[in-house]
């Protein structure tokens, strides 16, 4: 029997870009933290916010939570003593994992920031050169691109462009704004189109802290030598303030030693071996 | 100087002693971090040549590590390295003894032990003693400073045994440039955050960053409009501090990002503005657009308040004094009006109370007197002008009109002449009054006409 074998043609499949955040946080975190997480949980239509991980201490149990939730990304918010902020984003099944060390947050509710945009709307990301200058920017730039850059395929997503992330590497920290794209000036309804920027905010800086290699866990790939962990800030700032009494005591004893030895004997012709 | 002993005054630094003294900055890792930018290359320096080497530590020690707070025990060894000079090898023997307490027989092998014994009999100097002490309870006051002091000192006492072929291990790491390989520790990934890594290692292990970028890039033949990435070609090179143009720089990127955007996804006919109509949920609620805007608005307004209220008190100080002047120029000016009419009235008195009062004139003539410059056909008008023939006798050839001799001999034996009675009247004559030139000025009516004449 002749078997036509149909040609196979290999169907190609449209590559697209399937990325699914899980986001979370730990306990103890303060009204400012969640804050943040809502804003990044209204920007971002690919992100499933969870409930709160109970330990700290088990974060193998997060790339489970992912698959649970079919998530390939997790970005998971670990706050530490009611006032430090640590964000690990990872990929999930065995990639990469970042941690690293939030500093001032400014959400979206700060009547400062005066702009808005569609919720949904996918948005640019911009990095700037800084980036490609190092291995580890460069892995970041991949890893923020799939954590922060919605996919198309998301489904609360909304069709037009109205929003850009920066991210920019100043002093070895990561700088994050948000931009509304305005096409004309605000004041200028029917000039020219000439784009324009408002920020919307939130705003944060992040310090990478450490990379390693698998999620949540792993060989260490790079540590920042320049990161000081905030409680060892505090407990600088305190010993400086501390240390004022000491020096000024040492100050003194040092004084009077440096008298002391300075002191000479009675001279011959002195007052009162003349006068005796 | 017999007295001062050479740990307190190390030749290297002339400073003072290390009693009761913070660490300098250049020994601990941790403020220099806070003050310069320059890393721990000084303290990484001061310490021994020994590689990273994370399996050489003891699993008690890191089980320590992680309980214990904080402590920065390297300037403890760095004063100690300064000041002798490598005479201890930058072991304090106050903190072996600590140490072996704690550890027992693990800790050293009899090399190890003899050793100790060897820099035990050597140290016996008060002074170190209480420098340590000083140094470890200053550092704060959680439990556990000094075993964990114990514990650094263990690690760095170990790996100064097994240092060298330490040293050579751990090919893939990739020690930053700079530093030098003489800090032992690794950090070991699952340390408890709060404590801080005293010795810090640097590990920036770029040939396994690549490989991991490479697993889980995007395929790089997704369309643009896949990923929305855009790539500023230029660094920010920005004071952290100055915000202002820390600002600007970020700006200036979104700006370049956007306007690039635009241009991309033009060409890949993606949509990029929102028409004006296009209404869908937007990430603030209306409400807090509200907000916003009140807040603008009350944010103006109270920027022009101020203004003008500055603007009223700098006006109120020159005010004063121009309102007296113009109280003083308002007075002066009414009582020069009333002079001028008073005058007019005084001329014009008999004019007034005749019937025959011609207002036009007078009109003009009021105008005249008030007028700041009378007109230059002075109170003539268009009267009855003098003929020519009297000016020229009045005024032609030296003008003997007013000036000649009146009372003269002929004159009091002239009883008709023309100008009799007239002669002080006649001084004005060349200014007749206006209408009612006839009249004499004698037939002055009595009061009632006059009034009546006047109220007209």
């Amino acid at each position: 029997m002749e078997v036509d074998e149909d040609e196979v043609v290999p169907t190609v499949k449209k590559l697209k870009n399937k990325q699914r955040v899980l986001l979370l946080s730990s306990r103890g975190i303060t009204h400012r933290m969640r804050h943040l997480m809502n804003d990044l949980e209204a920007l971002l239509p690919h992100v499933k916010k969870d409930s709160k991980l109970d330990s700290k201490s088990q974060l193998n149990l997060l790339p489970e939570l992912a698959d649970l939730n079919n998530c390939n990304n997790t970005l998971y918010f670990e706050a530490r003593r009611h006032e430090d902020l640590y964000l690990w984003a990872a990929k999930t099944p065995n990639g990469p994992s970042i941690k690293m060390h939030v500093q001032n947050v400014h959400t979206m509710d700060e009547l400062k920031m005066t702009g808005n945009c569609l919720k949904g709307s996918r948005g640019l990301l911009s990095f700037d050169a800084a980036f490609e200058d190092t291995e580890w920017g460069r892995l970041v730039k991949e890893l923020f691109t799939q954590m922060f850059g919605v996919p198309s395929t998301a489904r609360k997503t909304k069709p037009f462009i109205d929003h850009i992330l920066t991210f920019s590497i100043v002093d070895s920290k990561i700088w994050f704004r948000n931009f509304q794209i305005l096409e004309n000036d605000p004041s200028q309804p029917n000039g020219p189109p000439q784009t324009s920027l408002v920020e919307i905010g939130p705003r944060f800086v992040l310090t990478p802290i450490r990379i390693f290699e698998g999620a949540f866990g792993g060989a260490t790939v790079f540590s920042n030598p320049e990161f000081i962990s905030p409680a060892a800030t505090r407990m600088a700032l305190k010993r400086e303030k501390g240390g004022k009494y000491n020096q000024r005591k040492d100050a003194e004893a040092d004084t009077q030693r440096r008298k002391d030895s300075r002191r000479l004997e009675e001279d011959a012709l002195g007052v009162s071996k003349v006068f005796s | 100087m017999g007295k001062i002993n050479k740990f307190k005054e190390p030749a290297t630094s002339g400073s003072k002693p290390k009693s009761k003294k913070l660490p300098r900055p250049s020994e601990l890792s941790v403020p220099e971090n806070l003050v310069s930018k320059s890393g721990q290359q000084e303290s990484k320096g001061k310490g021994k040549a020994v590689a990273p080497a994370s399996s050489s530590i003891p699993s008690k020690a890191i089980k320590k590590i992680k309980a214990f707070s904080p402590e920065p025990v390297q300037s403890e060894i760095d004063d100690h390295e300064e000041g002798s000079d490598s005479e201890d090898d930058g072991v304090d023997e106050e903190g072996m003894a600590r140490l072996m307490k704690a550890l027992g027989d693990d800790g050293l092998d009899e090399l190890g032990q003899a050793e100790l014994g060897a820099l035990e009999g050597e140290e016996g100097d008060e002074d170190e003693e209480s420098e340590c002490d000083e140094e470890v309870l200053e550092l704060g006051s959680d439990e556990g400073e000094e075993p964990s002091g114990e514990e650094r000192e263990d690690e760095s006492a170990g790996e100064s045994i097994e240092g060298i072929p330490l040293s050579d291990g751990s090919s893939d790491e990739d020690v930053e440039d700079g530093e030098q390989a003489d800090i032992p520790l690794d950090e070991v990934s699952n340390v408890d955050e709060d404590v801080v890594p005293r010795q810090k290692v640097e590990i920036d292990n770029k040939l396994a960053l690549d490989q991991i970028r490479e697993t889980v890039k995007l395929d790089s033949t997704l369309p643009w409009t896949e990923t929305l990435v855009l790539s500023y070609p230029h660094t920010i090179d920005v004071d952290v501090d100055d915000d202002l143009n820390r600002e600007l720089a970020f700006y200036k990127q979104a700006l370049h990002g956007a306007n690039a955007a635009r241009a991309l996804a033009a060409k890949h006919n993606f949509p990029f503005t929102r028409p004006a109509d296009y209404f869908a949920e937007m990430v603030k609620s209306d409400a807090h657009m509200e907000r916003i805007r009140i807040r603008l608005l009350n944010e103006s307004s109270g920027i022009k308040k101020s203004e003008d209220k500055r603007k009223e008190r700098e006006g109120k100080k020159f005010g004063k004094q121009v309102q007296i002047e113009k109280l003083k120029e308002r007075e002066k000016s009414k009582k020069e009006m009333e002079e001028r009419l008073k005058a007019l009235k005084r001329k014009r008195k008999d004019v007034l109370d005749g019937p025959k009062a011609n207002d036009e004139e007078f009109d003009v003539a009021v105008e005249d007197a008030i007028s700041d410059r009378p007109s230059k056909r002075g109170k003539t008008g268009n009267g009855k002008s003098i003929p020519r023939s009297v000016r020229d006798k009045k005024f032609g050839f030296g003008g003997p009109g007013r000036r000649a001799k009146q009372n003269t001999k002929s004159s009091t034996d002239d009883f008709d002449s023309s100008k009799a009675g007239r002669g002080k009247k006649g001084a004005g004559g060349p200014k007749p009054k206006g209408g009612g030139s006839g009249r004499h000025s004698s037939k002055r009516l009595g009061k009632s006409r006059r009034q009546a004449t006047r109220s007209k």
